[in-house]
């Protein structure tokens, strides 16, 4: 996308709820705001528009569909990552620490084509936007990048905020719901086909059906998630030893495994 | 609205505030074959979904999808125009 950003387009629902989609990174993110019932909406949509700037900015430096984004020219070896805007040697280095803690499985340098962070980017922008919405007068913040979600705050009163997560053996429908969470993010194979690329083998390959990861911070929730699904249930494991991370796997008979701290709800 | 391979709209029919049909008023997927067959598959999924994410009281759905983005979105935007969200 190119061009000025646009003016947030807000639909208020309800006395303080503020929706916001935007489109950006070859998707749709949306933005949930909830504010003080004092709070003037002028208010919630200049913190719409920083979160949407830093949502376009992401998408203008690290965009591989952009020929001449600094990542594609990056990724073609025109320009050296000292070229580049400092937030690409900020992800880079966010990237190289989760391959370390995913035990190899998330790996942005064996993606045929060069390096690619886009199994990164797309959680990392999310986290930053979410970051812009920060203000006193919020109470509570949901962005949903096409299916990985970052959220602070809750329902008034503090009640948290409920995630349904999707049946990878039907699409429609919602297999469980997660709550408490503050970041989520899901990767699977009917997603794009089978985009999965396997780091050791260099083949596209998933093990599972559906891989969530739940966790402090959405990059690295969205870059395990990632992982899970091309490891499998040894996965399961990788992600419970890091500290504030839990996964959940449906496998491809259909079973769901999740590690111990996992949010999801009694069904 | 626009979503990753074309561009997408919804039709919601709602009693007073309670949603009783989602269906896509119209779709233009620019005749990518590739895009046409996720088409057929996923938005009937999809429409089941928005229906189901209403009862089960949820703010929001993690998938790996990204038509249903388009559909959530074009779908939130008739429900802002019925003014029952």
């Amino acid at each position: 996308m190119t061009g000025p950003a646009p003016a947030p387009t807000i639909s208020p629902k309800g006395p303080a709820h503020f929706l916001h989609r935007f489109d950006v990174m070859g998707t749709v993110v949306t933005i949930d705001v909830w504010g003080e019932p004092s709070t003037p909406t002028s208010r919630i949509s200049s913190l719409l528009e920083r979160a949407c700037l830093s949502l376009r900015d992401a998408d203008d430096v690290f965009s591989t569909w952009k020929v001449d984004s600094p990542v594609s020219r990056l990724r073609r070896g025109e320009i050296t990552v000292s070229m580049t805007p400092p937030e690409v040697a900020e992800v880079l280095d966010l990237c190289s620490a989760a391959r370390e803690l995913s035990d190899g499985w998330f790996d942005p340098w064996a993606l045929p084509g060069g390096v690619d962070p886009t199994g990164y980017v797309k959680g990392w922008a999310a986290q930053r936007a979410l970051a812009e919405l920060e203000d006193p007068s919020v109470t509570g913040v949901i962005v949903n990048a096409a299916g990985d979600i970052a959220c602070s705050g809750g329902l008034g009163r503090s009640e948290p905020f409920r995630f349904g997560i999707v049946n990878p053996f039907a699409t429609g429908e919602v297999l469980c719901v997660v709550h408490g969470a503050t970041a989520l993010a899901t990767s699977g194979i009917y997603e794009r086909g089978l985009h999965l690329v396997d780091p050791h083998t260099g083949s596209t390959a998933a093990k599972v059906a559906s891989a969530s990861v739940t966790g402090p911070d959405l990059g690295l929730a969205d870059a395990l998630a990632t992982a899970v699904a091309v490891a499998g249930e040894e996965g399961l494991t990788v992600v419970d030893a890091i500290e504030g991370y839990d996964a959940m796997i449906v496998t491809l008979d259909g079973a769901m495994r999740w590690t111990a701290g996992f949010p999801i709800e009694a069904r | 609205m626009n979503y990753s391979w074309g561009v997408l709209s919804v039709s919601v029919t709602a009693t007073g505030r309670t949603i009783t049909k989602v269906g896509i008023a119209s779709i233009d997927d620019g005749g990518n074959p590739r895009s046409q067959s996720i088409d057929q598959q996923s938005i009937p999924m999809l429409e089941q979904q928005a229906m189901q994410a209403q009862s089960a009281n949820i703010q929001g759905v993690s998938g790996a999808s990204y038509t249903s983005t388009g559909f959530q979105q074009s779908l939130q935007s008739a429900l802002g125009k019925l003014n029952i969200q």
